[in-house]
């Protein structure tokens, strides 16, 4: 019953987020940009295949991360002010499944965009090397990854908009993403220092932030190297980890939430 | 009949594109003329740090290796169109390149190429394109070729041949590599340069080069090298002809009457070679073949 309750919620949240026009916008985009690279590799030298495959899989990332951003700080908000919050509360659904649901929602769009932008990158290789090699599937891992790094910044987007408005929300997200990305500096600069305070706070710092850079392998993959099964399976476990810490956060302070 | 509103409304509107059309264009051309100043940029690099560059890039590096790769190209060619002989930020867009990204094979091989070619060519610099090699052979141990790309760089640009065998030889180690490395380490300690080495590396990358300029600069060099073979040959068969006769041959056709030739002899460009009064042999002045490059004097 009650998972039967969060599906509706996840199928609601994905309805939605179709009606949204940006999201045709977006994926539009993101496809003529992957086509533009067919192009751009005409004035370069030897890299035809790389830079198909960096544009591609960049896009895929950057326009997932602005439909994560743009749609996921509507998810609480947009329900509160058109008033749906309460009549959907007022029915026998807990708080917590219409978080997680939000969360499981807006996860399925991203994975669905993500395939439709896979597939206009798959058509562009074929298109260019009128042939696929076994060492082009490390590109799925690729993109497997650019979806755990979604989920992330999804979880983020969630757990901001539960108290803060969808500008703020949309900031932090996006702060939290461009500072994620330097974890890995911030801990390399307080071992530069000679204070241990410092080196032992950019240290917790660094556990403490998503480690967005853990999911780049576009490069990598780009030169048909495959990634080795150990790095899927944790960074799996460590986007899973993540996200169940945020979605267990928003929980808990929507829970807490003046809903009057 | 009068014509229609909207059809006279049409052919205004065209007329007014039109009109507006022909001002624009000029206005343009003579825009384009006086902001030229200003639009100059400066030839600087704005962040010269490809790990400053890397951070910032938000786990994109690898598609802002590809601009910078894009870049080195577009740097390259465009000061090679303009016969400018200085390529001061080459190495620099180089190193940020390869920082980006370690894995960008290319940018070592062709950037080792632009950095070692002669002036006339390239940026003469060898010293860089060894340092860029070594950091390429550091960051993909895997990848014996660059071992044959760093001992060409020490055979071709610098003659420096215990260093060149030793490079073939620490690439021939590799599990992976083409037998003929530990041919090349071998025939090159012990004969240094001459052509026939030369002429086996450069058909080797005319073979293995997947990018058509690569492999024109190349053929380019194979063509250098046969027709070095061939002017050595003619002169040789000039001076038989002047052992014979007393005198120089005056034309190709005294050969050929001599029995000394089949026929009159073209360079790989299909020009006929040029006999001059002495004997030497020199090319077509529309022949592109260039003589100017060759490994060593002592290999001539």
């Amino acid at each position: 019953m009650r998972s039967r309750q969060t599906l509706a919620i996840v199928l609601n949240t994905f309805r939605e987020a179709v009606r949204d026009r940006v999201l045709y916008n977006l994926i539009a985009f993101a496809l003529i940009l992957i086509a533009s690279a067919l192009l751009f590799g005409q004035i370069s030298i030897g890299i035809q295949k790389t830079i198909l495959l960096n544009v591609g899989l960049s896009a895929i990332s950057i326009f997932g991360l602005l439909i994560a951003i743009f749609l996921g700080i509507g998810l609480v908000y947009k329900e509160m002010d058109k008033r749906s919050l309460y009549a959907l509360l007022s029915k026998p659904i807990r708080r917590r499944q219409f978080i997680i649901g939000k969360f499981l929602g807006l996860n399925f769009t991203l994975l669905v965009n993500t395939a439709l932008m896979s597939v206009g990158l798959w058509a562009a290789l074929y298109y260019l090397m009128r042939r696929f090699e076994p060492q082009d599937l490390s590109v799925w891992v690729a993109i497997y990854f650019i979806l755990l790094e979604l989920s992330l910044v999804t979880a983020l987007c969630l757990f901001f908009s539960c108290f803060a408005t969808p500008v703020l929300s949309a900031v932090f997200t996006f702060m939290a993403y461009v500072i994620g990305n330097f974890a890995a500096d911030i801990r390399a600069f307080g071992e530069l220092t000679e204070n241990n305070l410092l080196k032992g706070l950019t240290t917790v710092l660094y556990y403490l932030l998503p480690n967005f850079s853990d999911f780049n392998v576009s490069a990598w993959v780009s030169h048909g190297k495959p990634v080795a099964a150990e790095v899927v399976l944790l960074n799996t476990l460590y986007a899973l980890c993540y996200d169940a810490i945020l979605v267990a956060a928003a929980v808990w302070i929507f829970s807490r939430k003046d809903l009057k | 009949m009068k014509p229609s509103k909207t059809g006279r409304s049409v052919w205004t509107l065209a007329l007014v594109l039109a009109c507006g059309w022909a001002i624009l264009v000029p206005a343009q051309m003579a825009l384009d003329r006086r902001l030229a100043p200003y639009r100059e940029t400066p030839e600087l690099l704005w962040i010269p740090s490809g790990n400053v560059l890397r951070s910032l890039s938000l786990g994109h590096n690898g598609l802002l290796a590809d601009l910078y790769w894009t870049r080195v190209v577009q740097y390259f060619g465009a000061r090679r169109l303009q016969r400018r002989t200085d390529f001061p930020l080459l190495a620099p867009l180089l190193d940020i390149t390869v920082a980006l990204d370690p894995q960008l094979l290319v940018a070592y091989k062709f950037g080792a190429i632009f950095l070692s070619a002669p002036s006339s060519y390239g940026a003469a610099e060898p010293q860089k394109a060894i340092a860029l090699l070594r950091r390429g052979i550091q960051a993909n141990p895997e990848e014996w070729r660059l071992w044959h790309d760093l001992g060409f760089i020490y055979y071709w640009d610098l003659k420096d041949y215990r260093a060149a065998s030793e490079a073939y030889r620490e690439g021939s180690r590799h599990p992976d590599a083409a037998p003929w490395m530990q041919v090349m380490a071998a025939v090159i300690e012990e004969k240094g340069g001459n052509r026939e080495t030369s002429r086996f590396l450069w058909t080797e990358i005319h073979n293995s080069a997947e990018d058509e300029t690569i492999r024109k600069n190349a053929s380019m060099h194979l063509e250098t090298l046969r027709a070095l073979d061939d002017i050595e040959e003619l002169e040789r068969l000039a001076g038989r002809f002047r052992e014979r006769a007393g005198r120089w041959p005056q034309s190709f056709q005294e050969m050929i009457a001599a029995g000394l030739l089949q026929g009159i002899p073209a360079d790989p460009q299909k020009y006929p070679y040029q006999l001059q009064s002495d004997g030497r042999i020199t090319l077509h002045p529309n022949s592109e073949v260039k003589l100017d490059y060759g490994p060593s004097p002592e290999a001539r």
